[in-house]
């Protein structure tokens, strides 16, 4: 029992993570309609770009955070003016291909600015130590992490929601000529989507490495929440939050109880596996919109 | 392609455009130049090296020409093309050497195996379509590998899988120069029969169902069965490549099929040009050729910029792909293919412009 409840709260502060990363990916579908492969390489940028400031420039940790989103400005408007924008129009593959591309060229651009192994550090603003509810451990690291997981993922929840332009880029996702016609600048939604997918993932990847390290393996992180974004339907901020805690639970789940069974691993392939069977069974996941579409 | 020389004019039904492989007598001499020229200067001028670039492209290319018929044909992405060349590559060393097949039988059982697996991951594709297919195969890529180090009694696990060269009578297959003539012969057998393929009902269904999948069921199309269809054949070509490839190698180590070579595969589909059998041919040797320059003048940077010199080879290669994809989508997206009938065009009519 102690197992099982030290395993489901491993399984849900990462899952807050998956999730995290889960909603940039899902940002850019719901108002472009291209799904994003370059998300685990972005994650690996912001990460190595915040441990740049923070240690090697030794620059104090607000100053750091806004160097951080001017970052994230200045690379979703580059990504969505150079490569995004000249393929609307184009068949889905140009666009899949384009991402994987664009992963490509900032995994380079990683290992041509930061070479050799990956840098622990343990961030400063983040408290150490861990406290204990009966036998349970609950790191103080990864509970401030999941918070403000938490907190991110509400207020993204409260902009789409409530303000002008979350509702512009809702009604954007929905149809662009239409959203066009109604005076909505598209090229502006888009723009602002990279932006805010961008700074998620930078988020995402300090957060994670707060409690691995920041090496390019954290792409990784950006392929798990390919699984979440499934799991939860491709246009569901709260699908996104779900699924990535039920990969993060699932995963772990599985690497506590069946790794004995079958000599290891299965923590890298649960969410691949979980992936597979919820394409058979319920493609459109927990909370997609289930298209009248025959296949 | 749908234009020719003045005053040559289909005569016979055989001989009209979708039809025949070869159409005018000019076509039937070049290619047997082309063969002759292949046959003979190559494996005779040209370094060891450069030989061995030159297998490794043929071998590509029949494992691109299956992604081709399934990506660029029948409209379904595939990000596991490398893990399907690794089921057949571990499929063919294991009929090898566990089971004492020879070579000759080892590779068209590894392409039927091969296949059948690749069937597994296309069945998803009952009920889905687009861009989700894409991430059954992504799963592929991570499933297989994980299958194959944890069955360690059959793959020797994390050791690899050795294999033999293969052997005519006593004639043993065992430097470039040898391995030259065979994959090159695998090659073209398997581009015909690609190119044979599409022009067949079997291709004309899958450019259907790429089309609009919605009008080539009404047209009586069965979508599902010819879906089912472009993963095994995919499969089967991904699996000669990779029992190809593990004979030349001598050892089927899993570390050789990553999602990386699965990417750089796609990618050459993209510079060649979609649905195009020519176009596999270019986009393997222009991506191929193109990372062999990077890989030669990375000494060349390093010496000029000393700061960067460990991680230029590692660096400038990604950087390199990336770039010249999203050059290829967004100024030439129907890649080489058609950039090489344009030139033909142009030289035809030469001097005029139009």
């Amino acid at each position: 029992m102690i197992l099982f409840s030290q395993l489901m709260m491993t399984g849900i502060m990462m899952g807050g993570v998956y999730g995290l990363m889960a909603v940039g990916i899902i940002l850019i579908v719901k108002s472009t309609g291209v799904f994003n492969f370059a998300h685990g390489a972005i994650v690996v940028f912001g990460a190595f770009i915040f441990w740049s400031f923070l240690v090697q420039m030794g620059l104090p940790f607000w100053v750091c955070v806004i160097l951080l989103f001017l970052w994230a400005i200045v690379l979703g408007f580059l990504v969505e003016r150079l490569v995004l924008r000249p393929l609307i129009g184009q068949p889905l593959l140009a666009a899949v291909m384009a991402t994987i591309a664009l992963g490509e060229i900032l995994n380079g651009v990683v290992v041509l600015l930061w070479p050799g192994p990956g840098r622990v550090y343990r961030p400063p603003f983040l408290p150490s130590g861990a406290f204990h509810i009966g036998e349970i451990t609950f790191p103080y690291n990864q509970v401030a992490c999941f918070a403000f997981c938490m907190v991110a993922l509400i207020i993204f929840a409260l902009f789409f929601r409530f303000t002008r332009t979350g509702l512009a880029m809702r009604g954007a996702s929905e149809d662009h000529q239409l959203a066009r016609s109604l005076g909505i600048k598209v090229e502006r939604i888009f723009r602002l989507s990279w932006i805010i997918a961008v700074a998620t993932a930078a988020v995402g990847g300090i957060i994670a490495a707060s409690f691995m390290s920041v090496d390019p393996g954290l792409d990784g992180l950006g392929l798990y929440a390919f699984p979440a974004v499934i799991f939860g339907g491709m246009e569901s901020i709260v699908g996104g939050v779900v699924g990535g805690i039920s990969v993060g639970v699932l995963q772990n789940l599985g690497g506590g109880y069946l790794d004995r069974f079958v000599g290891g691993g299965i923590k890298e392939i649960a969410p691949y596996i979980i992936m597979l069977l919820i394409l058979i069974i319920k493609p459109h996941g927990l909370f997609g919109y289930e298209r009248i579409e025959r296949v | 392609m749908h234009e020719r020389p003045c005053g040559t004019y289909d005569v016979r039904y055989e001989q009209t455009i979708s039809m025949a492989v070869l159409r005018t007598p000019f076509h039937k001499i070049m290619l047997a130049f082309f063969l002759l020229f292949l046959f003979t200067v190559p494996p005779f001028t040209f370094s060891i090296y450069i030989l061995s670039v030159i297998n490794v492209i043929g071998i590509w290319i029949i494992v691109v020409h299956g992604l081709n018929l399934l990506t660029g044909y029948c409209g379904q992405i595939n990000i596991g093309q490398a893990a399907f060349m690794m089921v057949g590559a571990y499929a063919s060393a294991i009929l090898n050497t566990k089971f004492g097949f020879s070579f000759w039988i080892c590779l068209p059982l590894a392409g039927l195996i091969t296949g059948l697996v690749g069937l597994i991951f296309g069945l998803p594709s009952l009920r889905i379509k687009g861009f989700y297919i894409a991430m059954s195969t992504l799963a592929a890529q991570y499933v297989l590998p994980w299958v194959i180090i944890h069955l360690p009694e059959l793959t020797e696990g994390i050791f690899g899988c050795p294999a033999d060269s293969p052997t005519i009578g006593g004639f043993v297959f065992d430097n470039e120069r040898k391995w030259f003539y065979l994959i090159m012969v695998f090659a073209i057998l398997m581009t015909f029969f690609a190119r044979n393929l599409v022009r067949s009902k079997i291709g004309r269904a899958f450019v259907a169902i790429r089309d609009n999948d919605l009008a080539a069921e009404i047209m009586g199309i069965n979508i599902f069965r010819y879906k089912v269809l472009a993963f095994f054949l995919s499969s089967v070509f991904a699996g000669v490549g990779g029992a190809l490839m593990v004979h030349y190698m001598g050892v089927a180590q899993y570390e050789h099929y990553t999602l990386l070579d699965s990417i750089w595969f796609l990618g050459m589909l993209i510079i060649g040009g979609m649905g195009s059998v020519p176009g596999v041919i270019f986009g393997v040797i222009f991506l191929k050729g193109l990372n062999e320059i990077v890989l030669a003048f990375s000494p060349f940077i390093a010496h000029v910029f000393p700061s960067l010199a460990e991680t230029v080879a590692a660096a400038i290669g990604p950087i390199v792909f990336g770039v010249v994809i999203v050059l290829f989508l967004v100024f030439e997206p129907r890649g080489l293919a058609h950039s090489w009938e344009t030139l033909k065009a142009s030289m035809r009519i030469w001097p005029f412009p139009h």
